[in-house]
């Protein structure tokens, strides 16, 4: 294949204006909120936008966890995802909301109660432990007492064998939380993913990325971080 | 029957099925002025009404996760259908394992499709006279060219002309150019010599009879909103309407083909899922392309004093041969993409680049433990983020952590994984085929399919092959393997029908003894009956089918256009 082979400007005959015309005339307003402005990138600032008043006009309703347990999900899906500069918190976007949502929608596709009990007998688990350390809920047991307990539980590898009911639930727990966080909207923004909109020119690969890449390439195939493989044993 | 409703009129032609095959017929035939009655087992489907384009994951359900009724998840175009259909089973002989995905809707598989648009090669019209396994075809690369060209003509494909061995370049609008990962790819292929080449895809990067340039959202799997890729109900369907030619009926399901006394087809009879009536409506030719299997099933159950063992069906051949694509896949994470500057890794609804099947002068050697070939499909980078986005990677690729470094370091990691897929040609053979369950009927009163499937050696030692290949494409570019498989799983061989590729089951010769159809895909038993789906097919080369589907299709309805001017058809 030849570089040279890149397509020339693909958008003759039809401008971006209509482009954006005929995609906003096709597209049920509820996926596309037709800017204002009448421009490609009004849309881009919107697009999609529109449709979140979906899940606002329904207000949450917990299916799976009660008050307690409510609270202590908070605590923990915002000690793995903290704010930070790139987004809030994990609460802030609402992943226990998605959490609780997702239990419910297990349970019924899965027709048994098993992923609910190993995420209610997690939280319980956690509580438990906790209790012998500091004689309080891990709610309530502050963000030192908490952590302590995560470091026992959050890195399979050196985790104590007494400890790996705990450490089997922290792990399915922070799987969710993470892809709950980052397929939410705040999420979406921090990781950044820059699509899903309409794109007047493709150019493939920005030339700088690539000069990147390139220089690594020399390197021995070498990103900035070590790898760290790591299987469950 | 009391409760079958007739209809007086008589249509030129009846055509059963709405995707690739039937939608070709349907626009050839309209335009050659023939009254068309078309018949949908499913829904009337408009995807410039009803695309999920441009919605986000968050807006949806579950971030858009598939469910027992949906498997690839909310966004899939397929609105009714799946590898379980609501009260339409099938089942599996003893020891085999098929699945089969359907689509109940207008357009049928092309709305869903990846959109992959290759063409066969010379040798693969002729794959016995190469190794001595399976069937030539009756006809030759030469003859299905011409209509090749007509296909992508229509539908709009792009790509690059390479000349490369037994790939038939095409009809090309520009390929877009590569993302990051696939020039990264396209760069270990070429130290392995494995060409890599600008993917062949039914998506547009130029305007196309009124049909706009692709947009770059990536979701064609979605259905797109402004057609700006191949899909029936857009691109064959709705012109075909225009000239005031084709009828379409929606939730026909059809029973069976009508013969007459004379032996020539009559019409069909289908159930009307609305008032579950059954009704017959007449047509002077019969056009099946219902998909291979459902093509294959609608004969074997229209059995007569004529066609005891059903309609075309004088040899036995009438769902055997039945095949599927060899499948098997490795994922893999690339450490040299980390902490890359963000950009839109969008692009078209599928891979930019691919690789061809490459292996043909070791394979004629001898040399090649396997016959037939495989190409292979990329996917990755930094795509949208829905159910399940980044879940593994904390314990995967981090040892664990929880905190600022872990939401750090996981932003780092967005858009290094790749994947890769082989797609190769199975060899038909004796033990894959279906008939009818002798009993087991579906909602609608009609027997249902029973399948019998088996992978050769071929195949299996194929995906090994993939396997191989795949990992040592990674490690070339110091990448880390994470989803594989070894001999013990059959090197990851996919399900027989989990690729959604079947052909074959109505096999075309030059021998009546030995075919279903002749090289016009012409029943040699009913001279009005025509089948313009996967179900000809001979065999079943790497090239996915969806194109010479297309290009068959056309040939075919061009021969009944022709005959019927000769009047060797007409009734």
């Amino acid at each position: 294949m030849s570089e040279s082979k890149e397509p020339k400007d693909q958008t003759a005959g039809v401008s971006r204006r209509n482009l954006f015309h005929i995609l906003g005339s096709a597209v049920p307003a509820a996926a596309v909120a037709v800017g204002a402005a009448g421009s490609l990138e009004a849309q881009h600032e919107h697009g999609g936008g529109s449709s979140e008043s979906k899940s606002a006009n329904q207000p949450f309703q917990r299916r799976v966890f009660d008050d307690h347990q409510w609270k202590t999900v908070q605590v923990l899906c915002d000690l793995i995802i903290p704010a930070d500069e790139s987004g809030p918190s994990a609460s802030g976007a609402k992943v226990p909301e998605f959490i609780d949502d997702w239990i419910a929608f297990r349970t019924e596709q899965d027709g048994n109660q098993n992923f609910r009990g190993e995420m209610l007998g997690g939280l319980m688990w956690l509580d438990r432990e906790s209790n012998k350390a500091s004689g309080k809920d891990f709610v309530d047991a502050g963000e030192a007492a908490q952590k302590q307990l995560l470091d026992r539980i959050a890195y399979p590898k050196k985790t104590a064998k007494d400890d790996h009911p705990g450490m089997a639930f922290f792990s399915q727990f922070r799987s969710l939380t993470v892809s709950g966080y980052f397929s939410s909207k705040p999420g979406v923004a921090a990781l950044p993913y820059l699509g899903n909109r309409a794109v007047a020119e493709w150019k493939g690969c920005d030339p700088k990325v690539w000069a990147i890449i390139e220089d690594r390439m020399k390197n021995g195939y070498k990103g900035i971080l070590e790898a760290k493989p790591w299987v469950a044993s | 029957m009391a409760q079958v409703k007739a209809n007086p009129k008589t249509y030129d032609v009846v055509i059963v099925g709405s995707g690739a095959g039937g939608g070709v017929a349907a626009h050839v035939l309209s335009l050659a002025g023939a009254k068309i009655c078309m018949l949908e087992a499913g829904d009337w489907f408009d995807c410039t009404k009803d695309t999920k384009m441009f919605e986000w994951p968050y807006n949806v359900p579950h971030r858009g996760a598939g469910t027992r009724e949906k498997s690839w998840g909310y966004f899939d175009a397929t609105t009714v259908g799946g590898w379980q259909v609501p009260g339409e089973p099938y089942t599996n002989a003893p020891g085999s394992d098929w699945i089969w995905w359907r689509a109940r809707m207008l357009g049928g598989r092309t709305n869903h499709y990846g959109r992959i648009s290759l063409r066969m090669g010379p040798y693969d019209f002729k794959p016995y006279s190469r190794d001595g396994k399976g069937f030539d075809w009756p006809i030759t690369y030469d003859d299905l060219a011409p209509y090749y060209d007509k296909a992508e003509g229509l539908i709009g494909v792009f790509g690059s002309h390479e000349g490369l061995e037994n790939t038939p370049d095409g009809v090309f609008q520009p390929p877009p150019a590569p993302r990051g990962y696939e020039r990264l790819i396209k760069a270990a292929s070429d130290k392995l010599k494995i060409p890599c080449i600008p993917s062949r895809l039914a998506i547009l990067t130029q305007p196309l009879n009124g049909r706009p340039a692709c947009h770059y959202c990536a979701q064609c799997g979605r259905s797109c909103g402004v057609n700006a890729n191949f899909n029936s109900p857009g691109v064959h369907i709705k012109p075909a309407m225009k000239t005031g030619n084709l009828e379409v009926r929606t939730g026909a399901m059809v029973r069976e083909v009508l013969v007459g006394s004379d032996g020539l087809a009559t019409g069909v009879a289908y159930v009307d899922k609305k008032t579950r009536k059954e009704v017959e409506v007449r047509g002077k030719i019969v056009v099946l392309a219902a998909s291979c299997c459902e093509t294959a099933r609608i004969m074997l159950n229209s059995k007569s004093t004529r066609f005891p063992n059903g309609v075309a069906n004088s040899t036995g051949l009438v769902g055997k041969y039945v095949m599927d694509t060899v499948g098997s896949a490795v994922s893999g994470f690339l450490p040299i993409l980390q902490d890359l500057p963000p950009q839109n890794e969008d692009g078209v609804g599928g891979m930019h680049l691919y690789m061809p099947w490459w292996l043909y002068k070791e394979q004629k050697a001898g040399k090649m433990p396997f016959a037939r070939g495989y190409h292979i499909e990329l996917g990755g980078g930094r795509a949208i983020p829905g159910s399940g986005a980044l879940g593994g990677y904390a314990t995967r690729w981090l040892g664990g952590g929880y905190g600022v470094e872990l939401k750090q370091n996981l932003r780092k990691l967005y858009g290094c994984e790749v994947h890769f897929s082989g797609r190769g040609e199975m060899i038909p053979n004796e033990d894959s085929y279906c008939e009818i369950d002798p009993n087991v009927v579906d909602q609608w009163g009609i027997p249902v399919l029973r399948f019998h499937f088996k992978w050769s050696q071929d195949e299996i030692l194929q995906a090994k092959h993939m396997q191989e290949t795949f990992k040592e494409i990674l490690e070339t570019m110091g990448g880390v393997v994470t989803d594989s498989y070894g001999g013990e799983d059959n090197w990851g061989i996919k399900r027989g029908g989990e690729i959604i590729h079947e052909v074959g089951a109505t096999k075309m010769g030059d021998d009546p003894k030995t075919s279903v159809l002749n090289q016009y895909c012409q029943a040699w038993d009913v001279k009005n009956l025509f089948i313009t789906d996967a179900a000809p097919f001979v065999s079943n080369a790497d090239k996915n089918p969806t194109l010479t589907i297309s290009a068959l299709g056309w040939r075919t309805s061009e021969y009944i256009a022709d005959q019927v001017k000769k009047m060797n058809v007409k009734v």
